[in-house]
Parts: structure tokens; C-alpha cells; sequence
């Protein structure tokens, strides 16, 4: 790979970075005072003073800016509020749970959507093509509270299969992995479905046909290589919405990931919290979006990196 | 159509499946208690947050007195007598034979330490900030088992104020908060993995009686329905906080939660100013209506906003009737006296200050819509509501009355009334002479005399300013697993009380 392309590509992302964290910056100001929220409502006036003196919280927000800026080039985050230690090391300790539970969800999601796609591209409008549409429209659009909530009524509260929430053993991994496969299935089922009906007529799919290329051969190398295409792209995109956390899935399952520690970051007003979170976060989807490059280009030679 | 044997493997595969990933189920010597949030800090000068006292207090740290659930009185703890010696100085004797995690006696340098500590303004411990501001403790040793304890002004209730300092072993960083608490109770932390949980485990060299249960895993979740399912898949014995929806289960307890409902008149901003106005607004509303609907059918109608178990409670003040009549005539009869009773009155409401607390707000707003109130709803977020509830005030604020809630865990009336009712109250929205004056006096006096004043306090507020809207006196329930001898009291709230389970 041409060293120039990530070159170009880190400086991009770099100033991406400053700019998201400055918007990050200002923006959980907007949301109010921390001191209020982190102090007894009993506190004296006086000692909600001295905090904000002691947070630096009573200077200029232009002058808190540039602290923070400066901070920022030297990678200091600042120490957490809630959890009084460094707010990067809290969130390097959330963040790898969150990329493997958003990996083995998306990667399984993938499988299985690439299988159930093509089974339903085969015969398009038979009766299974239609289950399968249905199921997966159903999956793309139900909401993770709901689906976590019922697979905790189902599958540990009445059957008794699985713990209800929590972190642990790979048991403690299922319901948290099923919720949030769900969307990503059912909108790759879609899409998988889609263009490897398109695949499957167009014409160089029909030249290997009448050479006598076999059916199986057929539908897995020529065409499914070239449907493949779209579905990667989404699933690049799904990655870095995944990098964040499926924060909503994490708090019901109480899974300890970085989308439930920026959660409580935010409604706890932990400023240190929030912008290490955002940061590390931002770094993640940069990579997967360099790494998404690389495996277009590897799968479609016309596409080449640099 | 399946074969037979295809689905005896299945089957199989299952039962192999679900040996394999069946979560642990408790045993004898465990327990696991769910709540709602991770703890903020295990400093034992933090303890004025519920969720750090409920896994701290009397577990891990304990304090020199404790107070009677039942009563209020203050009985022995690590300190087993006390008495005051002058107006400014109070006396305590000291356990014998007790010692830190760490194997260091307690003693009185040890308690010195722990009240200097918490007043340390530099380290905002919640005690110094909360229970213990606005006087300052001066601790002298006077022996290994005695310590003596000055204050600034005079301070008639110094044991109940010091059932809130949890004491920490003397190695406790004097400088920074701890994540790791030393303290002298029955069990001593085993580890803290953030995120997870909390485990203790029982202190061999504990002073008291040995509890039964060796080892205690606190857990939260932030979902009542995931909480209240732990219990029943056997994950957790104890799940607190479950809201009145999930509370499907003969294993559901309702208990007291030391918490008042209410709504605090912002009765300065014109029409609030005119009291036949703030009558109407406590007329209008239908709390029989109320409770065992949106509130839980254990609540109890409110007239003050302290319960009757903390001492200076008035019982005396009579509930307000729902009388929208006498409410629309009131209205009436202050537009006839010029009072602007149609502008628009915002009720400010808190999301999730209890279960519920959005359909309550919204229940409420229909009946003062009823009686001819110009009201608008505004459900906040914590911050923004705690903005709302703490001044200074905005001078151009539109008239308002706020949804709070109230506590007092500290079983004396002095912990609720000078910083909500006084005009130097940084969350009051009254400025009465009168008022301050009787607060003040109550708080100063003693026995008899204190009762009756803060009695007086109580019905000046509710009665002759009428500046609040009392509700509920409210509950909390809890789901206990049923091979669990456990009974949450008016301190759960507060306290897990570890050392009291025991297995059926």
C-alpha cells in the first residue's frame, strides 16, 4: 500500500479528530454543571465555589479551551470525575470489551446474512425468499431495548438458558451479541439479497453459465463475490458505529463497554469521561474505515488504494 | 418433517449448551445484591451517597453510633457511651478490642482523623459537605478510648450528626479519596472491579458476632425488569429499587424509603405570590386518586416532608381534601383581587426522580388544568432540573413549582428544614423572618422545647406560608429471593445490612 494514501489519510483524520473534539468540547459544556449534579444538594454555595475553582470549571470557557487543547496534543485527558482516575485509563478497560462484543456480533451477522441472503437470492418470491424478507425487515427495524428485554423474559427468566446480564464467561456474551446482530442481519440480509439477484442475471454470470460452469460455482465465485461488495461497505459502516458501543444494549445487559461508560459519562456530566471516550472511539473508526479500504480493494481488484 | 434421532441430538446439544453456560447459583455462603448503579467513590467520607453507604456502611465501615430504624434513637456503635460535657463539647467512649482490616486498633486518633478528613475542603467529601457543614468539629484525643469533639456553635444533635461519618483506618490517604476502604466492619473489600461489581468478604478479627454469609458480590444494573429477573433466575438474592410495574412477584417488598414527594411553590413570581392561589394548587389535587395507580399503593399521603419516625414531625397537619370546587373559587376570588391567575405556571418535573415520575407529573398537570390552572410541563434531565432546584434563582423566572423529593435518613427535622425553608437556603423558594426564626431557634434547642418548634416549623410551612405541595411519603420496593431471611427497614434505602441475612 502506498505509504502516501495513509499518510494523506492520518492527517485528514487527525484534523477530523481536533474538530470532533472541540465540538465534543463545547458541547458537554452545553449540557450543564457538573459540579451541581456531583456535589450534595445540601452543599453550601461556598464549597460548589471552591469546586469550580479547584475543576477550573470558573475561568473562561475560551481558557478551558486551551487547556484542554493543549492537553489534548499531549494525549491528557484529565482524571474522571465519577471514577477519580484517569479518564483514558477507564475507558481502555471498557473499550476492548466493547470492539469483541461489536466483532463477534457483526462478524457473526455477516455469516449468517451472507448464508440466509443468497438462499433467498436463489428463488426470489418463493415462499422462503418471503419468510425471509419478513424476518429480516423485522430484525433491521426492531429496537435493542425491546429485543434485549424480551430475550431476558425468554431465554433467563422463562427457560433458564442463559444469565440475564452481566460480564463473564461466554454464557454472559449470547444476549448481548443477539441483540445487537440483530439490525446488522436483517439490513445485510437486504442488501446480500439484492444484489446477488442482480448478480445472478447479469451477464457475465449468465457467459460462465453457458460455458458450463456449475451452478454452486456459479452462484459463490462469480456472483457472490461481486454482490459482496455493497454488503462490505455497510459493514464498514456498521464497524464504526459499533466501535461506539451499542450503548443501549450494553446498559440493559450491564456489559461494562465504552457505550455504557459514555452513557453514564453524559448523564453523570463526567467531562473527562465523555471526550476520552469520543477520542478513543474516533481513533477505532479510523482504523476500521483504512481497514475497510483495504478489504474493498482486496476483494474488487478494479479498486485500488492509494 | 425432522427425524427422531435428529432431534434427540439436538436436544442433547442443548442440554450439553445449557450445562456449559447455566449461570452460578448461589450458595450458602454467598450472596449477590443487585442495585442501580455502580457506587461514585468507596471513600468512606462519600458515604452520604446512597449508593456508596449501601455497600460501605455497617459492612465495611462503621460509624460511632447508629440509628434505631424503628425510632430514631441513637444507639451504640463504635462508640458504646456518650455524653455532653459543655454546650460546645460532647464526649464519647470508645469500643475496646477493635481493629482495621489492616490489623490497626481503633482508636480515638482514629476517629480524630476520619472527622478531620471528612471536613476537608479540598477532598469534597460528601459527609463534610453535606451533614457536617455549617459548624466546625474540633477533635482532642483524651485517651486511647476516649475522644471529645468541639464544635463552632452549639450542636444539640452531634450523635445523629455523627451516624454519617463512616470511619476509615488511619492509613486512609489523608490527601485523596480511596478506592479501597480500610474500615472496621464485619466484611472488607475483597475487590472492586469497575464496571462489574463490588465483592466483599467476611473480616475474621470482626469485634461483633461472626455474620453468616461470608461473601457478598453488590452488582447494578440500571433496568428494574433486568434487576427484578435476577432475583428470579437465582443470579441475585436481593434486588432493590424495582419499579411498581415489575413488581409482579409475591417476593416484592414495599418499604419505607425515608423519601417525601412533593412540589415546591416557587411562591415569590406572581400568581404564586398570592397564597389563595397556592391553596388551590394543593386543593386540586386528587391524591387518593393517586396512590395505588401511579404511586405505589403503600405511599402514604403527605403533609410535611419529613416522616413520622424523625423527630419534630408534626401530627398534628391535617392532609389536604381534593376539593376542585373550593380550588376554582379560590382561583375566583384572587382574579377578582387582581391576581394574574391565568398566567402560565411551569411545572418542572424531574425524569425518573422516582418510578413513574412522568406519568405523575402529567396526572397532576390535568387536574390543576381542571380547576382553571394555566400550567405547562417541562420534564428535565437531572442537571437541568438541578439548575431549577438550586439558586441563586433568576430574577426573570416564570412562576413555577418544582417536583422534588425529600429525604431524611438522620431521624431529626435539623437535616431537612434550614437549606430547603430558610431564606439562606440554597434550594429554598421561601424568605420568611418568621420562619427563619423558628428554624433557627429549633435547631438550637434541645428535648421538648426542639420538638415543639420544629413542629410549629412544620405547620408554618404546610399551613400559614403553604409553600409546598406535599404528596407522598414514599416506598421503595425490593425483591427478595424467597430462602432469604432479609426484611428491608426505613434505613435500606441507605443500608444493605449484610451482617442481619442468613439463609433459610
Amino acid at each position: 500500500m502506498a505509504p502516501i494514501f495513509l499518510l494523506r489519510r492520518t492527517t485528514l483524520a487527525a484534523l477530523a479528530l481536533l474538530a470532533l473534539m472541540t465540538a465534543t468540547f463545547f458541547l458537554v459544556r452545553l449540557t450543564g454543571d457538573p459540579v451541581d449534579l456531583y456535589l450534595p444538594v445540601d452543599a453550601s454555595r461556598a464549597a460548589r465555589d471552591a469546586m469550580r475553582a479547584q475543576l477550573g470549571l470558573d475561568r473562561p470557557v475560551v481558557a478551558q479551551f486551551f487547556e484542554f487543547f493543549v492537553n489534548l496534543l499531549r494525549l491528557d485527558f484529565g482524571a474522571s470525575l465519577w471514577h477519580n482516575r484517569p479518564a483514558m485509563a477507564v475507558v481502555l478497560e471498557a473499550l476492548p470489551k466493547t470492539l469483541a462484543l461489536g466483532a463477534i456480533a457483526l462478524a457473526l451477522a455477516f455469516a449468517l446474512s451472507v448464508v440466509v441472503g443468497v438462499i433467498a437470492a436463489a428463488r426470489p418470491g418463493s415462499a422462503v425468499d418471503r419468510f425471509i424478507n419478513v424476518v429480516s425487515q423485522a430484525a433491521a427495524s426492531v429496537p435493542d431495548f425491546w429485543l434485549g428485554l424480551m430475550c431476558v423474559l425468554v431465554f433467563a427468566v422463562n427457560l433458564r438458558l442463559l444469565p440475564t446480564s452481566g460480564f463473564g464467561g461466554p454464557a454472559y456474551w449470547v444476549l448481548p451479541v443477539v441483540c445487537l446482530m440483530a439490525r446488522p442481519f436483517g439490513m445485510l440480509v437486504q442488501i446480500i439479497r439484492g444484489s446477488m439477484i442482480e448478480a445472478l442475471n447479469a451477464s457475465y454470470v449468465r457467459t460462465a453459465r453457458a460455458k458450463g460452469a456449475m451452478e454452486g460455482r456459479v452462484g459463490f465465485v462469480h456472483a457472490l463475490r461481486n454482490a459482496l461488495l455493497p454488503a462490505v461497505t455497510v459493514t464498514g459502516d456498521l464497524a464504526a458505529q459499533f466501535a461506539g458501543g451499542g450503548g443501549v444494549v450494553e446498559v440493559v445487559f450491564g456489559f461494562p463497554g465504552v457505550g455504557k461508560l459514555l452513557i453514564d459519562g453524559i448523564l453523570r456530566r463526567d467531562f473527562a469521561i465523555v471526550q476520552s471516550s469520543i477520542f478513543a472511539v474516533a481513533v477505532v473508526i479510523f482504523l476500521i474505515n483504512i481497514l475497510v479500504d483495504m478489504l474493498y480493494a482486496a476483494i474488487d481488484p478494479r479498486v485500488k488504494v492509494e | 418433517m425432522l427425524h427422531s434421532t435428529t432431534l434427540h441430538r439436538s436436544a442433547l446439544v442443548l442440554l450439553l449448551g445449557t450445562a456449559l453456560i447455566a449461570p452460578a447459583f448461589a450458595q450458602s455462603d454467598s450472596i449477590t445484591i443487585v442495585v442501580t448503579d455502580e457506587p461514585k467513590s468507596l471513600d468512606p467520607c462519600d458515604t452520604d451517597l446512597s449508593n456508596n453507604a449501601r455497600i460501605l456502611r455497617n459492612n465495611v465501615t462503621e460509624t460511632l453510633v447508629n440509628l434505631d430504624p424503628a425510632n430514631g434513637e441513637v444507639v451504640p456503635s463504635l462508640a458504646t457511651e456518650w455524653r455532653q460535657v459543655d454546650e460546645l463539647t460532647w464526649e464519647f467512649k470508645l469500643r475496646e478490642g477493635v481493629t482495621f482490616h489492616d490489623g490497626t486498633p481503633f482508636d480515638a486518633a482514629a476517629v480524630a482523623a476520619a472527622l478531620t478528613r471528612a471536613g476537608n475542603a479540598d477532598l469534597a467529601c460528601e459527609v463534610g459537605l453535606a451533614t457536617l457543614s455549617g459548624n466546625v468539629f474540633t477533635p482532642e484525643v483524651v485517651d486511647a478510648q476516649t475522644i471529645r469533639i468541639k464544635t463552632g456553635t452549639v450542636e444539640p444533635i452531634l450523635p445523629n450528626k455523627l451516624s454519617t461519618l463512616d470511619i476509615g483506618a488511619p492509613s486512609t490517604p489523608a490527601d485523596a479519596k480511596t478506592r479501597e476502604p480500610i474500615g472496621t466492619g464485619p466484611y472488607s473489600l475483597a475487590a472492586w472491579n469497575a464496571g462489574q461489581n463490588v465483592q466483599l468478604v467476611s473480616y475474621d478479627g470482626y469485634w461483633g458476632d461472626k455474620p453468616a454469609i461470608a461473601n457478598a458480590t453488590i452488582t447494578w444494573r440500571a433496568e428494574s425488569a433486568v434487576r427484578a429477573a435476577m432475583v428470579d433466575t437465582g443470579e441475585a438474592q436481593i434486588a432493590y429499587e424495582i419499579a411498581p410495574q415489575d413488581a409482579t412477584s409475591a417476593n416484592d417488598h414495599a418499604f419505607p424509603n425515608a423519601e417525601t414527594s412533593l412540589l415546591r411553590i416557587d411562591q415569590s413570581i406572581a400568581p404564586l405570590d398570592d397564597k389563595r392561589v397556592r391553596e388551590a394548587l394543593n386543593l386540586a389535587i386528587d391524591r387518593d386518586g393517586l396512590i395505588g395507580t401511579i404511586f405505589h399503593q403503600d405511599a402514604q399521603k403527605a403533609m410535611q416532608v419529613v416522616l413520622p419516625s424523625v423527630f419534630g414531625y408534626n401530627p398534628d397537619i391535617a392532609v389536604w381534601p381534593y376539593d376542585p370546587d373550593k380550588a376554582r373559587s379560590l382561583l375566583e376570588e384572587a382574579r377578582a383581587a387582581g391576581t394574574a391567575v391565568d398566567t402560565e405556571i411551569v411545572l418542572y418535573g424531574r425524569i425518573g426522580i422516582y418510578p413513574n415520575s412522568s406519568e405523575s407529573m402529567e396526572a397532576i398537570q390535568a387536574m390543576l388544568l381542571d380547576v382553571g390552572f394555566n400550567v405547562r410541563l417541562e420534564m428535565m434531565e437531572t442537571t437541568p432540573w438541578l439548575e431549577k432546584l438550586i439558586g441563586p434563582f433568576p430574577a426573570d423566572r416564570p412562576p413555577s413549582a418544582l417536583q422534588t423529593q425529600i429525604d431524611n435518613t438522620e431521624g431529626d427535622a435539623v437535616f431537612t428544614l434550614p437549606n430547603r425553608f430558610t431564606s439562606g437556603g440554597n434550594t429554598s423558594t421561601i424568605a420568611d423572618p418568621a420562619l427563619d426564626k423558628l428554624i433557627a431557634d429549633a435547631s438550637a434547642a434541645t428535648g421538648d422545647e426542639r420538638q415543639s418548634l420544629f413542629r410549629q416549623a412544620f405547620n408554618y410551612i404546610a399551613v400559614d406560608a403553604i409553600n409546598i405541595v406535599p404528596l407522598f411519603h414514599m416506598v421503595t420496593i425490593a425483591r427478595v429471593s424467597p430462602d432469604l431471611n432479609y426484611v428491608p427497614d426505613v434505613q435500606a434505602g441507605n443500608e444493605i445490612k449484610l451482617a442481619t441475612m442468613s439463609y433459610k
